[in-house]
């Protein structure tokens, strides 16, 4: 039998030539950002891995023995639910194009689960930072840590290996995928509901006591710092077999699938086409051709994308349920927490609708440059799609928190409307930008996708704070200055100002467009390497 | 031969062309003039420059140096009026996969100027013409190769375009649908349109053209009528190989 590495060894060449080839492409401005951010980013998360180095130096085993498992269940719960929360499944084998090579299976497995640490890297950050702490406790035998982490880690690659797979196969399948949504969500939210329906102090109650001993953070976590019998080991085997045997198996049927697809090199099944959305066509008449059937044209093709759907389904009834710990006491959150679901799923909305406009239309982008019809138009008309797109997205998450009681009166709801749509300029300002500076193509088929770069991900955080800062300077007029009016008028002018920003860089984003339309007709119609990223 | 009419000026007018992608040359001053009601071959290896010449053409690529018109118009100076003169089928798809192929024709009409009524009643000729009416709920994603081929040139026709430019457009196409689409090139040609073609499969070219050039590493090494070639007694994939593949013959692999 061939060895996997050098196989694996390929398989990552070819993937890191063609990222690099990519990087290239991109000019010094692309690289400085993404490694700004980068830098930013991961900066954070070394903070925090050097805070557990610090923190975890000093206590005893058995104050050890109470903190390690909490922060094990953390680390698990991010490198499991952080896809689901940002709608990715990250980096994976492009197995329907391996497929056609003589690949031992093996070989690819190992790949899949070595590109699960690519999703979340910053665990791994903690997870080192954790082995660095527990090294430095003298109470700590030394080959604990670093024998018991590194297989939690392991632990979490294979079961991240398994979930992905699995959500693939499951959003893969028109229809069962809203559903399969739907029973992620009661999944991920049953926690929340949990804490909601305890008596008061029950969070508290929980954390104090010791976690029962069959779950794989406390025995992997008990592991770490020495303090294990012999049913640890047992345990821990037992979920590291079970994690294996669900990752593998799950593999395997996307593999399967991809051999499938390579045989007969049929994309999908076919389909026809529900009788939908000819309403579109009055778009037409209200905004004049060619605005108006560009307008047409996004919105059927956003309607017919799985991933859309996927995210638009999401921003409604994930958003309620993963901000409920927020509004247990009724405070300031519960009093917004319309706003605050409405601003988070428009900013889920944002990766597909603002971030990357033209990420769906892939190659066909180079259709807009050869159409006579203004650039400007053609943007403005993905923006009005996205806006009201959002708008409805908006009215959703109103019209749901009006059936479960949350308390929404007439102003409440204009204030939702009036933030969110706010935002929503600043995002298609910034977006228009990003849309025709870091392109990248979508397919729209794949539920489960980033619609933006993953290096855009990580600017977004820094730029979401910059442009959600006027709105968030209203929320603080009104509650550190106790003035409604003060608020009202910082809104008008965040909104004034929204306007002038679109204006101003929608301009600057057409200059760009025509500088760089090689570039972006490039990076739309190449293909990745052999590794996806989604 | 050309139905050039002297008052009209020539569809493509290229001077002195050049694309640098970097340090390698793509197209090394390329002069060349393509008279109108023309059917115009372009032909030449691959790598020759003929896909960087029509994204040039179309606006897509910017040159390094020279100048083009098309129909007497400078580009990228003019390229509104341009692009809504000419007609378009590049290498790549143009196609919204979401979009049903009656939906997308209609969008491409409308873009070019025409009347809701006017474009679904063209959309639907043109889908009956080229056989893509069978199956009127199925998205673009879903179409073979052909069928987009077939697609991507009725969206060229809707606005009955004065100028073609066409990047390989039989490929993947079948025999009836190759046909089809050379039958309307012709009749295309006929009422007075041009249309600049590349392709491949010399035979068709031949058959089809009335002007051919031949590019290679981004020079025009020839540029004769075909009846010209015809009278030389040599067929055009003789005139090909002889310009530009002779040297490459000659090599065989021991091994394979």
């Amino acid at each position: 039998m061939r060895s996997a590495v050098p196989l694996l060894r390929v398989i990552l060449w070819a993937q890191w030539r063609s990222v690099a080839n990519l990087r290239v492409s991109e000019g010094a401005w692309g690289r400085w950002l993404a490694a700004l951010a980068a830098l930013l980013w991961y900066g954070l998360w070394t903070a925090m891995a050097l805070g557990a180095a610090v923190l975890l130096a000093e206590p005893s085993r058995q104050q050890l023995a109470l903190v390690v498992p909490w922060g094990l269940l953390s680390v698990f719960l991010y490198w499991q639910l952080a896809p689901l929360i940002t709608a990715s499944l990250g980096a994976a084998l492009d197995l329907r194009r391996l497929a056609v090579y003589p690949v031992p299976e093996n070989a690819l497995f190992q790949a899949e689960v070595l590109l699960r640490l690519v999703t979340t890297p910053e665990m791994s950050l903690v997870l080192a930072g954790s082995v660095l702490g527990l090294l430095r406790n003298p109470a700590v035998p030394r080959w604990s840590p670093l024998l018991a982490l590194p297989l939690f880690a392991l632990f979490n690659l294979l079961l991240s290996a398994g979930l992905r797979g699995l959500l693939e196969g499951l959003f893969a399948r028109r229809g069962v995928r809203e559903l399969a949504a739907f029973v992620l969500v009661l999944a991920a939210a049953t926690p929340q509901l949990l804490l909601l329906a305890g008596p008061p102090g029950f969070l508290r109650e929980v954390a104090l006591r010791a976690p029962p001993v069959y779950w794989p953070w406390v025995c992997f976590g008990r592991l770490s710092i020495g303090w294990f019998g012999p049913q640890d080991w047992a345990l821990a085997g037992v979920w590291m077999a079970a994690a294996y045997i669900f990752g593998r198996t799950q593999f395997q049927r996307v593999l399967r699938a991809g051999q499938a697809w390579a045989a007969t090199g049929a994309d999908r099944r076919p389909r026809e086409l529900s009788r939908d959305r000819q309403q579109v066509g009055l778009l037409s008449c209200w905004l004049g051709d060619p605005l108006g059937v560009m307008v047409e044209k996004e919105l059927r093709s956003l309607a017919r994308s799985p991933r859309f759907r996927l995210v638009f389904l999401m921003g409604f009834s994930f958003g309620f349920l993963i901000w409920l710990p927020l509004v247990r006491h009724r405070g300031l959150f519960w009093e917004n927490y319309p706003i605050l679901v409405a601003t988070y799923a428009v900013l889920l909305l944002a990766d597909i609708l603002f971030w990357n406009a033209f990420g769906m239309d892939r190659a066909a982008v180079q259709f807009w440059f050869i159409a006579p019809v203004p650039l400007r138009r053609v943007i403005q008309a993905k923006n009005i799609a996205g806006a009201m797109l959002a708008f409805v997205e908006v009215s959703f998450v109103l019209g749901i928190c009006a059936l479960l009681g949350v308390r929404t009166g007439w102003a409440k709801v204009a204030e939702t409307y009036a933030v969110t749509l706010s935002l929503s300029l600043y995002l298609l300002a910034a977006g228009n930008l990003s849309s025709v500076w870091l392109p990248r193509p979508v397919d729209p088929e794949q539920s489960w996708a980033r619609a933006s770069a993953g290096r855009f991900q990580l600017l977004v955080l820094v730029v979401y704070p910059l442009l959600g800062a006027p709105i968030g300077l209203a929320y603080w007029f009104r509650y550190a200055l106790a003035s409604q009016t003060a608020f009202l008028i910082q809104l008008a002018l965040a909104a004034l100002l929204g306007v002038l920003l679109y204006r101003l860089w929608l301009g600057k984003a057409v200059e760009l467009a025509h500088q760089r339309k090689e570039a972006i007709l490039r990076a739309m119609t190449e293909s990745g390497g052999p590794v996806l990223m989604r | 031969m050309c139905a050039s009419a002297s008052n009209r000026p020539p569809a493509i007018e290229l001077q002195g062309l050049r694309k640098c992608y970097g340090g390698k040359v793509a197209l090394d001053g390329l002069n060349l003039v393509v008279p109108s009601g023309c059917f115009f071959g372009f032909l030449g290896p691959n790598g020759a420059g003929k896909t960087t010449t029509i994204r040039i053409l179309i606006g897509l690529t910017a040159p390094s140096a020279g100048s083009v018109r098309l129909l007497g118009l400078p580009m990228p100076g003019k390229a509104f009026e341009v692009k809504r003169r000419i007609g378009v089928v590049p290498e790549d798809s143009l196609l919204f996969d979401r979009l049903t192929g009656a939906e997308f024709l209609q969008f491409a009409a409308r873009l070019y100027g025409l009347g809701g009524e006017v474009a679904a009643h063209r959309a639907a000729e043109l889908l009956a013409l080229f056989e893509l009416d069978k199956h009127p709920r199925k998205l673009i994603g879903e179409y073979s190769k052909g069928m987009r081929k077939r697609l991507m040139m009725a969206a060229a026709l809707i606005h009955r375009p004065e100028l073609l430019l066409l990047d390989e457009p039989f490929e993947g196409v079948d025999a009836i649908g190759a046909r089809l689409m050379k039958d309307l090139l012709a009749a295309q040609v006929r009422r007075g349109a041009t249309v600049f073609l590349t392709s491949h499969v010399l035979e068709v070219v031949e058959r089809l053209c009335d002007r051919v050039a031949i590019l290679h590493q981004g020079r025009l090494l020839l540029e004769a009528g075909v009846s010209e070639l015809r009278q030389a007694a040599e067929s055009l994939e003789d005139v090909f190989v002889r310009v530009v593949g002779a040297a490459q013959s000659g090599h065989k692999l021991e091994w394979l």
